[in-house]
This record gives structure tokens, sequence and C-alpha cells, in this order.
């Protein structure tokens, strides 16, 4: 038989597999098609990789990017998309593209830009999972890679401010969940009773944005009322992924890491804490200093 | 945009009809105009034919500097300026045309994807291929798109934009891939093109909507265009029921109308019709980098850039 496959790629939390678009991505088309693939969360131990993921190994070849991996599977003959016809294909080509044209850069923002979620979910989630001098400067380069791309794709003129543009791709990304929703109706799956690639991409983009707890919220709230998506997304994870949860994670580790994360979301408020009374006592000062200035020719 | 100013703008828009003498701006056919450009272009003169909308087109050297997006093509109605099929499209159905009407809820979501997987594709791909393929910016782009400034202008003007366009690419992860790649790509989208197409006149049979003029727009472009290498024609005309597409909407809406709307004509036409003779004397005259953005403007009223005082400046002193 075909050579055994491992993929790394970033581990779960909130009852997901991933917390990683790509990676769930992967990981539900592995499911869907029966590959045997053995999952290696990423930890912070320097011997797993940290760029590109999620990666896929078998043998001697080493695949990233959800697209390649997908068509390596199928050439192993891991195939879920025997049975659709030629133009479901393309439907299925066409939906990747609205996902990621319209969807990916509010998912990015609302993980990596929106400051609020990035300092008290997403960054002390993944600097945890990634090895100490490292995890200082990974999540910031993360962060700043995905404000680049949003900036380099949605900004420019007309829209000058980050205010403006993030109204607008919010406005797309929610627009977007319409279109999908119109599109699922109430079908168990995007194309009858069987999952198919389409359905594992945009489940890989739709269960982050549905189950991860951020403070800033504006998106999830607008998934949680297209119910049928909701429901897409549940029943996945119970049929697919339900085995995997509870034999991957221990609770005890489970607790431990609630812990530590809640102790680094701790420090992360402390620290914008220290920041925002330095920024007030900062201000104090100019201001007693001004007060002082105006009042120099006034009392001559 | 807020949302308060596109509200705003829509209610405007609605309230006055079409007028006679609405203008499409683009760059210059013959000498300056790119593929991706062009197929843009192409894409909502085919739009608006559909609509039954009368429009001029006009050709100016400085098109891409005049459109408040920055991007061509842009359309000048009334006293307003609209650029981009997408805000076209809106702007139009505001005044009460819209082709994508009929259509029901999932076929309007499956309209949108195809439309994002063109954007996302060929419009990339174009991208691609007249910015990051070294023998055709050098051939090709360079010399068109800096081809209405004098020397050193034409220049930095052609470096600023390859910069620009290759930091996109890099963003979306396109930069490392090789022509063949890319070209394998456009395959894969032209085969879901045509799959989806079928055998039916349009997408959505019987009736054109503007996913037929956006593909029109770009494959009709892509076939009539002479790069250095037909690779990139060779993988569309693999597809018989596109080339035949292009050909139907091109004796529909283009064939015996106006002569500036023409898609033939943009592929045939030599003159440069409407452009400003004078334009490049005027450089000459008060050429320095400062000055460029200065002249670049030729409708202050829509430009929103910066330099927008100090045309009114250069007015003043004539």
């Amino acid at each position: 038989m075909a050579a055994p496959m491992e993929l790394s790629c970033w581990g779960g939390d909130w009852g997901l597999p991933s917390l990683h678009p790509e990676s769930l991505t992967v990981m539900a088309y592995a499911k869907f098609s029966g590959a045997p693939l053995t999952v290696n969360t990423i930890n912070n131990s320097w011997s797993t990789p940290k760029a590109d993921v999620p990666v896929l190994i078998s043998e001697d070849t080493v695949i990233s990017q959800p697209a390649k991996i997908l068509n390596f599977l199928r050439k192993q003959r891991y195939n879920a998309d025997y049975e659709l016809s030629a133009k479901q294909g393309a439907d299925t080509l066409a939906y990747i593209a609205l996902l990621e044209e319209k969807l990916l850069p509010a998912l990015l923002h609302t993980f990596w830009v929106e400051a609020e979620n990035y300092c008290s979910v997403t960054k002390p989630w993944f600097a945890s999972r990634i090895p100490f001098p490292l995890s200082l400067y990974l999540p910031g380069k993360m962060s700043r890679e995905a404000l680049n791309r949003i900036l380099l794709t949605r900004g420019g003129p007309p829209l000058y401010s980050l205010t403006e543009v993030e109204a607008q791709i919010y406005r797309d990304a929610k627009e977007c969940l319409n279109l999908l929703s119109k599109r699922l109706g109430t079908s168990q799956f995007f194309f009858g009773n069987t999952p198919t690639t389409l359905d594992a991409f945009v489940f890989g983009f739709l269960a982050p944005v549905y189950k991860v707890c951020f403070p800033r919220v504006q998106l999830q709230e607008h998934l949680k009322q297209l119910t049928n998506l909701c429901r897409f997304c549940d029943d996945i994870l119970t049929c697919y992924f339900k085995l995997t949860i509870t034999g991957h994670s221990p609770s005890g580790q489970d607790t431990a890491d609630a812990n530590l994360q809640k102790l680094t979301q701790l420090v992360n408020k402390e620290s914008n804490l220290i920041e925002k009374i330095r920024l007030s006592l900062f201000l104090c000062r100019w201001m007693t200093t001004f007060v002082r200035v105006l009042s120099t020719p006034l009392g001559r | 945009m807020s949302l308060v100013a596109e509200a705003f703008m829509n209610q405007l828009a609605a309230a006055e009809p079409w007028p006679e003498n609405a203008a499409l701006y683009q760059q210059l056919k013959e000498d300056q105009i790119l593929l991706s450009d062009n197929a843009a272009s192409l894409a909502v003169q085919a739009f608006l034919q559909m609509c039954n909308l009368p429009v001029r087109v006009v050709c100016r050297a400085n098109a891409e500097y005049m459109s408040p997006s920055g991007k061509v093509p842009f359309i000048h109605v009334g006293n307003q300026v609209v650029s981009e099929l997408g805000p076209i499209v809106q702007f139009v159905k505001a005044k009460g045309h819209s082709l994508s009407d009929g259509l029901d809820e999932v076929q309007k979501a499956e309209m949108k994807a195809y439309m994002e997987l063109v954007n996302n594709m060929l419009l990339t791909a174009e991208l691609y291929l007249q910015w990051c393929d070294d023998v055709t910016v050098e051939e090709i782009t360079h010399p068109r798109y800096g081809s209405p400034y004098p020397w050193p202008l034409n220049r930095i003007l052609s470096y600023q934009k390859q910069w620009e366009i290759r930091r996109k690419m890099k963003a979306i992860g396109w930069a490392g891939k090789s022509l063949e790649q890319v070209l394998e790509d456009v395959d894969q989208c032209c085969q879901a093109l045509s799959q989806r197409l079928g055998t039916q006149p349009y997408f959505f049979n019987k009736q054109p909507t503007e996913l037929d003029a956006l593909v029109f727009g770009h494959l009709f472009t892509i076939l009539t265009t002479q790069l250095i290498t037909d690779e990139l024609s060779e993988k569309v005309k693999n597809y018989g029921n596109l080339t035949a597409f292009c050909r139907r909407i091109e004796q529909q809406y283009f064939e015996g109308h106006d002569k500036d709307g023409s898609a033939a004509a943009s592929a045939r036409s030599a003159k440069r019709s409407e452009s400003d003779p004078d334009l490049n004397k005027i450089w000459s005259q008060i050429f320095t980098p400062e000055c460029f953005c200065l002249a670049a403007c030729q409708m202050p009223s829509s430009c929103k850039c910066v330099t927008h005082l100090g045309v009114q400046l250069v007015e003043l002193m004539r």
C-alpha cells in the first residue's frame, strides 16, 4: 500500500480539531476521503515545522498548501469527489475562489488584526505552541502578514483608512456567508449526502469563526444567525471528528493548557493596562507643561 | 466609501435617468493599455451594452490617475464618477437596470462565486504575466505602460507599478509560482468555465448576466491580444464553447454598434482617438517629478488626490 503520511498542523481548542483554517481544511478532507493521515499537532518543541503549515510528509516528499496536499491525496486515490459531475467540480472551484476573496480577509482580520482578539486569544494561543525565543517573534510576523495581505488586496483608494477597509471586508464576508447559506439550503452537504472538497474548505473557513471564543465576534454573531451553516459545522464535528477530540487530548493536559492560557491572557491584559497607565501619565505630564506654558504670558 | 455615503450615492443615482452623454474612460487603446485593464474595460462595455445603455469610450493617457479608485475603467455619468465593474453594476442597478434580477438566490450565489473565480484566477494570472514574467515586462509592459511619458518618468512609473503588483503577488502567495503553474491555473479556470457554460448560449441560459460580461471581457482580450508567446491564448482556444461564446457576444453586442464602443475596434483601431495630442508637449514644458501628479489631473472635479490643489494652482497661473 501507499507510504505512511504524516500531517503537521496547528492543534485545536474550543472543541475544534484545529484552530487554523488551512489545517482544518486538510484534516476534514482526509476524514472525508478516508485517507489514513497521522496528525502531528505542533507543540513547543523545535522538531516540528512552523512555517507553511499544514505540511504533509510522505516518505521523502514534503508538500505544503492545502490545494497541493489535496491534489496529492487525490493522486494517492483518496478522492472525496468521485461522484461529482464535471459541472459540480467547476462549482467547487468557484466557491473556493469566493471563500478566498470574500471570507478570508475578514477571517484573517478577526484572528490576527483585531487588536483585542489578537492580544487576548490568538497571540497567547499560538505563542504557547512555539518554542521560547521564536514565540516572541512568529505571532507578530503572522499578524503583520495578515494585515499586509488585507491592505494590499483590499486597501487603496477610495478606502483610505483601516476602519473603512475593515467595514468593507466584514460587509463582504457577511454577504459571502449569506450566499453560502442560500447555496447550502436544507441539504446536509453542498453536493447532497456525501461531503466533498468544497465541504472541507467551507468547514475549514467557518468552524474557527463559529467555535473560537473571541472578545470581538461580529462575524460569529452573523454566522450564528444562519442556522443551516451552524448545523453543517456541528454535523461534521460530531460525525467526523468526535473520536479524534476525545482520543487526542487527555483532559488533564487540557485543563493545564487552559490555565496556562488564562495566565497568558491575564499577563497580556496587565501589560495593556500598564501601557495605558503609562500613556495617561505621559498625557498628564504633557498637559501640565502645556498649561504652564499657557499661563506664563498671563502671569506677566 | 462609508455606508451612508454609498446609500446617498445610490439615491442620487436613482433620481436621474441614464444620460445620452455617458462616457467610459480607459487608457489609449493602441499604445498604452495593458491586457488586464483592457479586459476590465471590455467587461464594463459589454455589461453596459447588455443593459442597452449607450456609453462613449474615451481614451486618455492618464485614465488611471483620473479614476477615483486608481483603476480603469471608470464611467462618467451625469455628475458622478464610478469605477470598476462591481460598483458600476451596483450603480446601474440603482438606476433600475439589472441583468441578474431574474435569477433565484442559489443562482445569484453561483454567479457571484464564478465572478470571484474569474477575478481570483484569470485577472491574477494576467497581472502575473504582465508584471512578473521578466520577458513580458521588458518587451511589452514597460514600453506600453510608460509610453505617454518622457524618460525618466516612464521608467519610474513602470517600476513603481511593478513593485506594487509584485508586493500584492507576494501577499497572496503567487510570487513563488512559475509561469507554468500560472498557466495551469488559467487552464483549470477555463475548464471550470467551459464546463459550467456547457452548450448554453449564456451562463444562465437565455439571458446574459454580469458574469457573461466579465468572462467575455477577459477571454476576448486574451484571445485577441498579441503577447510574446501564444501560451495564454492557446489555453483558452482549447475550449471550443468558450471561443464560440466570445464570438457570439461580440457579434451580438459589438458589431454594428457605434465605432467607439466596439470591441473589435479596440483590437483594430490605430488612432489615438480623443487622447490629448498636446499632452507630451505639456509634459516637456512643466516636467519636474513633483509636477507630474499635477499635470496628470485633467479632471480635478473627480480627483481626490492630494495634488488637487496643485491643479487649481496651475490653472490659475495660466
